[in-house]
């Protein structure tokens, strides 16, 4: 399977102190930092468990969000991707990755925002490409396996499929370790914005 | 031979051949893992062919824009007629709140449409005719909003969904998949018939005559790409209401509305309708003028096609912003107007659909899942009362209710949506409708189900009360996405009920009852005028900065159909709004007379009385006093118009000789992709149609209703534009119009169809293709020249 529209979303330890609106200023912040990569930001704040606050760009859609009421940032790839699915999968996990650094040093979030290692959403957004099958988990597994060791440096761990016919293609990659954001992305190897897409500044 | 563009594809051309004969890479974009047979293809066998046929040659005509083969006029508003919108900043550019960036979108110089490149993000709209909806419907509007939009379903004003953030390149891959659960997104934009609307409570109603939802629905298909709604100045909306008295229908703001009626003649009870036309908001609004006090069902579709000739005919199509049918109707006076559609109707040949469906009018198109049973001392959840007091009707037949799951600003999540979908099935069938105040119904609920019910909408968090109160507000997506917004609609409608839910426990019933509603700029998308207080978005100079308004208006009446229209009032910067709506419903509260309605308060005290409880709020602190009030609601960025673009409501004027052009063009495409493939005769067969189409498209400037048969396309080209030399090149003499006629011959003598023969017909037929465009272009010169001509005689007459 050629894996295409790759998600990943790491969860925030506490949800408690987080405002969802502060991210309005903070993306619309971040747009004012680049250089046009961004698109817009839009604003879910009133619905419940919903996208949350989204940083829309062309190549990909970065948000706060609280889909199944766990709020997290979700790295929503919409553009193709070259190379190798390990490659592919491993630049989606480093970007996400280094989205969620770039909140926890947000000044205005005075620290409030930390993000949790020890689990991670995988998801294909395209039901098309990848149907939530068992068929399409066993293809899969081999090259998330791979990706985990690569991220939990070798440490143990499960990937949970429900295959739910209705749902997107998702696996959630859990270990019992915990883990922090710069131990992952150490993992992971380069740093997130030497990769192509957008920048991580 | 029958050469309409659709009957021509079913009669020649079959869907699943052409499958076969696409290179592989052009349709797929994904394929199922077990690689026997593309997604494409199975969705192709769920529905209609023409429907199939219709999103190919979309597609096909977005691979021929990539390649400039198609004006971009003419893409813009062939993909308006898809449903493809434009977006707040599709022109590349986007002000940041200190400068203006240019956003990196790759496609370069590619457009679609003027001023929007190619690679922004569109909106999408979904038509939901009379709102109707069923369980696997939504499910697949669930999915299609997490994957090809931002996982947000929105509920338009008109009944319609949209997404937002949608890349052209996957509308094709959305369409089919709408397609295969029966939903179009065709004529959802564009000037074309737009969504039909029609009251939500339809067939369920307490007050209702009959019925109106078989009208609507047949109505929405009956014109549906008919040939006498594809040459309009602007769009055409429509609805029908089950009864006067009450707000659901809103037939007066409608450039046509139609009132259930039923009539005795000669002692039988006749249905019709109380017919309205030429209402509609926007800048200048319009109650809409009574057209006939009972048209009787069987006139209804011959009415409105002759209405539909006659705006086509002499509507506005060079000033767009007089070519609502409005106009037409107030410059001609409802005597006139009426007398030429009279007249246009006698015209008109017999069609077999306007009565067809009537047969089927009187049976019962809904059923319950579950009996009617009272709501008896169930256990209720905390909350329950509340919601049960606001979000529960109760229908014309005894036991069953309406429940109305309130969306807040008209959102509804993927996961919550296919959620509703599951509780539908559970309480309820294909009984679902969304509603103008961007809100969704679950009709024929039992009653003794409702506790069950709300638990279920709580656990998704649907279990909001306030349904149709000032707690409900309704407003347009405004800056958050449209082009022409000024002001934050969207964020001023989160503000607002943000600070009413707090209250409305504590709300004066009176004041409980009334209706917020919020447009973005005087477009009216969230149909401000008919609000108890509406506001729509302004801008005005304050201390040398740019501040967000909003015009207040009050006293608009949402009953008696949308009976009245509200009045500007005074313009209050955009902070100030929610002090507004508090100050003039607290003084709403402590002085209205027993049983005085809003309308009859704000009448009684004045306009001027208002203005001057208002004039406080008029005024701001300084920028460097508070900086807030100089950015718009949920948008940090300092305020500013820079952003506004064309907006696409009004679509591109193109003419139906253009389109059947860009039609031929796309047929000649496909032929290639035959030659290429190696079936030569059907090369030959596609070259050939697309020269006719050619011929007939030149024909649609003289004959408009030219006929789709081939024999009278080729008669009337030889007789109007040959014999005349029209079609004439001054070089090249009619050697092109000979291209067409022998190719025609080569067919009816079951010509040899071989690689050179066919490789000669596809270049003879790109050359009859750029002839015919010449002779368009030269035939538009002179009527330019002739209207020029004839405006400065009536100037100098003047």
């Amino acid at each position: 399977m050629d894996l295409q529209k790759i998600n990943v979303k790491f969860f925030v330890t506490s949800r408690e102190r987080i405002q969802l609106t502060d991210f309005i200023d903070i993306f619309n912040s971040w747009i004012q930092d680049s250089d046009g990569d961004y698109y817009d930001v839009a604003d879910y704040s009133h619905m419940h468990a919903g996208p949350g606050i989204l940083l829309i760009s062309y190549e990909a859609n970065i948000s706060m969000d609280d889909t199944g009421n766990r709020l997290g940032l979700l790295y929503n790839r919409k553009q193709p991707l070259g190379g190798s699915n390990n490659e592919k999968l491993k630049f989606a996990f480093k970007t996400a990755l280094e989205f969620c650094r770039r909140v926890e040093n947000e000044p205005a979030l005075r620290g409030r925002v930390r993000f949790r290692g020890d689990e991670v959403h995988f998801l294909i957004n395209d039901r098309l490409v990848a149907p939530n099958t068992n068929e399409a988990f066993r293809a899969v597994k081999p090259e998330l396996e791979g990706l985990a060791r690569t991220l939990y440096g070798g440490a143990e761990f499960t990937l949970d499929h429900n295959s739910d016919p209705k749902q997107r293609f998702s696996v959630f990659i859990k270990t019992p370790r915990a883990f922090d954001v710069d131990t992952l992305l150490k993992n992971l190897g380069s740093r997130g914005d030497q990769l192509v897409g957008i920048s991580v500044t | 031979m029958t050469f309409g563009i659709n009957n021509y594809t079913n009669n020649k051309v079959n869907k699943y051949e052409l499958l076969e004969y696409y290179p592989k890479d052009f349709l797929d974009r994904g394929a199922f893992m077990s690689g026997v047979e593309t997604w494409k293809e199975r969705l192709a066998r769920l529905m209609p062919p023409d429907l199939a046929r219709e999103i190919d040659i979309f597609e096909t005509q977005i691979e021929l824009r990539k390649q400039g083969k198609i004006d971009e006029r003419v893409f813009a508003e062939t993909r308006l007629r898809r449903g493809v919108y434009g977006q707040r900043y599709d022109n590349g550019q986007r002000h940041d709140g200190i400068k203006v960036q240019k956003l990196k979108l790759p496609s370069g110089d590619l457009t679609k449409g003027p001023e929007t490149v190619w690679d922004a993000p569109g909106m999408i709209r979904i038509k939901i005719p009379f709102g109707g909806l069923n369980p696997e419907q939504m499910e697949v509007l669930a999915d299609l909003s997490e994957e090809y939009s931002d996982g947000v379903s929105h509920v338009t004003t008109r009944q319609d969904i949209q997404y937002h953030f949608v890349h052209i390149d996957d509308t094709p891959s959305l369409m089919r998949r709408l397609a295969a659960v029966g939903i179009t997104t065709r004529e959802a934009c564009g000037n074309v018939v737009r969504n039909v609307t029609a009251c939500p409570l339809a067939g369920v109603c307490r007050d209702q005559v009959f019925d109106v939802t078989p009208y609507a629905k047949a109505c929405s298909k009956f014109l549906l790409g008919h040939p006498d709604t594809q040459d309009f100045g602007r769009k055409f909306k429509i609805a029908f209401s089950g009864c006067k008295e009450q707000p659901c229908g809103l037939t007066s703001m409608h450039d046509l509305g139609a009132i259930a009626r039923v009539r005795l003649v000669n002692g039988e009870a006749r249905r019709g309708f109380e017919f309205y036309v030429g209402g509609g908001l926007g800048a200048v609004p319009y109650q809409a003028k009574l057209f006939d006090e009972f048209l009787p069902e069987e006139e209804l579709f011959p009415l409105a096609q002759a209405i539909s000739r006659v705006f086509a005919r002499l509507g506005e199509k060079r000033n767009r912003a007089r070519a609502r049918i409005k106009f037409l109707v107030a410059n001609l006076g409802i005597e006139e107007f009426r007398r030429i559609v009279l007249e246009e109707r006698q015209k008109l040949v017999a069609d077999p659909r306007w009565t067809e469906y009537l047969s089927k009018v009187h049976e019962q198109t809904e059923s319950p899942l579950k009996p009617g049973v009272s709501l008896n001392g169930s256990n209720r959840a905390e909350g329950f009362d509340a919601w049960y007091a606001t979000n529960v009707y109760h229908q014309r037949q005894p036991g069953y209710v309406v429940a109305t799951v309130t969306l807040p600003l008209g959102d509804i999540t993927a996961s919550q949506l296919r959620a509703l979908a599951d509780i539908a099935r559970r309480f309820v069938k294909d009984t679902i409708r969304t509603t103008v105040e961007q809100n969704i119904v679950l009709r024929w609920v039992s009653e003794a189900d409702l506790p069950a019910l709300y638990s279920a909408l709580c656990e998704i968090g649907l279990g909001e009360p306030n349904a149709g109160t000032i707690v409900d507000v309704t407003a347009c997506p405004g800056t958050d996405t449209c082009k022409l917004g000024i002001a934050s609609s969207r964020g001023l409608a989160r503000e607002l009920r943000t600070r009413l839910s707090e209250k409305s426990l504590e709300l004066d019933a009176a004041v409980k009852g009334l209706r917020i509603k919020v447009s973005g700029c005087f477009n009216s998308c969230g149909q401000h005028h008919v609000a108890d207080i509406g506001f729509y978005g302004i801008s005005r100079n304050v201390n040398g900065y740019t501040v967000p308004h909003f015009q207040v208006m009050l006293g608009g009446k949402w009953k008696e159909n949308a009976g009245a229209y509200g009045l500007p009032v005074s313009a209050i910067p955009s902070k100030r709004i929610p002090e507004v709506v508090m100050r003039v419903t607290d003084r709403y509260v402590r002085e209205r007379l027993k049983g005085e309605s809003f309308q009859d308060f704000i009448s009684r005290i004045g306009k001027k009385e208002v203005k001057v409880m208002l004039e406080d709020l008029t005024r701001i602190p300084s920028h460097d006093a508070d900086a807030s009030y100089y950015s718009d609601w949920g948008d940090p960025r300092e305020f500013t118009l820079t952003d506004m673009g064309v907006g696409e409501c009004a679509g591109e004027v193109v003419s139906q000789a253009q389109f059947t052009l860009a039609a031929s063009e796309r047929e000649l495409f496909e032929a290639q992709i035959y030659f290429d493939s190696g079936d030569f005769k059907k090369a030959v067969l596609t070259a050939y149609g697309a020269m006719v189409h050619a011929a007939q498209a030149l024909m649609k400037t003289q004959n408009y209703d030219i006929s789709n048969n081939e024999e009278t396309i080729l008669n009337e080209f030889r007789q109007r534009f040959c014999d005349t030399q029209i079609f004439y090149d001054k070089y090249a003499g009619s050697k092109f119009a000979e291209y067409l006629f022998k190719a025609g011959d080569a067919l009816s003598n079951n010509g040899h169809a071989g690689r050179e023969i066919a490789l000669q017909r596809l270049q003879e037929a790109q050359l009859f293709i750029d002839a015919a465009h010449s002779c368009y272009n030269k035939l538009s010169s002179m009527m330019s020249v002739s209207r020029a001509n004839s405006a400065a005689a009536s100037a100098g007459e003047g």
